[in-house]
């Protein structure tokens, strides 16, 4: 009885925290006040506050967290309604989550070797712009720490999700594509999210950007960590 | 009753879920049972075997939302905290940095071979 009162009440406090921010977004329209961003800071001060562990959390946590599979199941509508936008751009959204995909994997090795980070370390960092579940995946197979790449995941989609409108305006990287393209393969599901926003064609753009990415990750991530510590 | 329906159509995308985490384990396919189950659905919708509509409002709420469901995972920093204390603090720029770097090579990278086709395109037209 004690186990439900308690999962009901950390969904409940999830689910009115994200309204609550929703609106908050809504009225005063600031891209890092993004609701993924502030309910997460929400709940990690209330759990810190009330020296609540996140494993007790995630006693109702889990039941918003397996929704997720299904929720990224669903992305395959916008993919199926924007199929024409998709076929028309064939090669450029192939080429561009190809190099940008690569890019990923490369700059973060590079970047954080030459900063004298450990072996693991390093090899947890190359898969951060792949969608959570895939990153955990490679990090296992290449001897990285699973959950640690996916706290790297988690920093690459929020720093994206906070930053992107700014940064692609900036290089005029701002089109349908760009905005897409770009948000998909460096910031997975979670900047899809973002990209919802922007609407449908970017949603699409960026849902196969990221599946692409997650494709291309697998396959590429254990050659690239061959080639830095083979 | 409209809720009804939705839950029934999330229920059926739970459905894609399951059979991707299935093939996933019975196939060691490198993908999360999530993405098969995407691309299962997109799959079935290709070749008309599903109706959009059976399944749209169900997806389009579930999407209505999507942020929520990551709320879970992303609290889970919390956890992994002292990792980023002292030297390891480096390892955030190091992450933000690559992401941008990633994510304006990946737009350039498109957004150039979109133009270079729209180009060639009108240059056939002309000619």
């Amino acid at each position: 009885m004690q186990l439900i009162t308690l999962s009901l009440g950390f969904i409940l406090l999830t689910i009115a925290i994200y309204f609550a921010m929703t609106v908050l977004y809504m009225k005063v329209h600031l891209p890092f006040l993004v609701p993924i961003i502030t309910t997460t800071i929400v709940i990690i001060l209330i759990l810190v506050l009330f020296n609540i562990p996140y494993d007790t959390y995630m006693v109702g946590g889990q039941w918003i967290d397996k929704l997720l599979g299904p929720a990224v199941v669903s992305l395959a509508i916008p993919l199926y309604k924007q199929r024409e936008l998709l076929k028309r751009h064939i090669y450029p959204i192939i080429t561009g989550v190809l190099v940008g995909c690569l890019t990923g994997m490369i700059s973060g090795v590079v970047l954080a070797k030459s900063a004298g980070f450990s072996k693991e370390l390093v090899l947890s960092i190359l898969p951060k712009s792949i969608t959570t579940p895939i990153a955990m995946q490679i990090a296992t197979q290449i001897g990285g720490v699973p959950a640690l790449s996916a706290v790297f995941v988690i920093i690459a989609g929020i720093s994206g999700v906070l930053l992107s409108q700014y940064f692609l305006a900036f290089f005029k990287l701002d089109s349908t594509l760009g905005r897409g393209i770009g948000l998909g393969v460096a910031t997975h599901a979670i900047g899809t999210s973002k990209a919802i926003e922007y609407g449908e064609q970017e949603a699409s753009l960026s849902s196969v950007a990221m599946t692409l990415s997650a494709i291309f990750g697998s396959i590429f991530g254990p050659v690239i960590a061959l080639i830095f510590y083979g | 009753m409209k809720i009804l329906i939705k839950l029934l159509q999330v229920a059926v995308l739970y459905g894609f879920y399951l059979v991707g985490n299935w093939l996933h384990d019975i196939l060691h396919i490198p993908l999360p049972g999530s993405i098969i189950g995407l691309l299962l659905v997109w799959g079935a919708l290709s070749m008309k075997v599903l109706n959009l509509k059976w399944i749209e409002s169900g997806a389009h709420s579930l999407l209505s939302v999507l942020p929520i469901f990551f709320i879970p995972a992303t609290v889970a920093v919390m956890n992994y905290g002292h990792f980023f204390s002292g030297k390891g603090s480096l390892l955030i720029p190091i992450t933000i940095v690559s992401t941008f770097l990633t994510m304006g090579v990946a737009s350039f990278v498109s957004q150039s071979v979109a133009k270079r086709i729209a180009k060639r395109k009108a240059g056939s037209e002309c000619s």
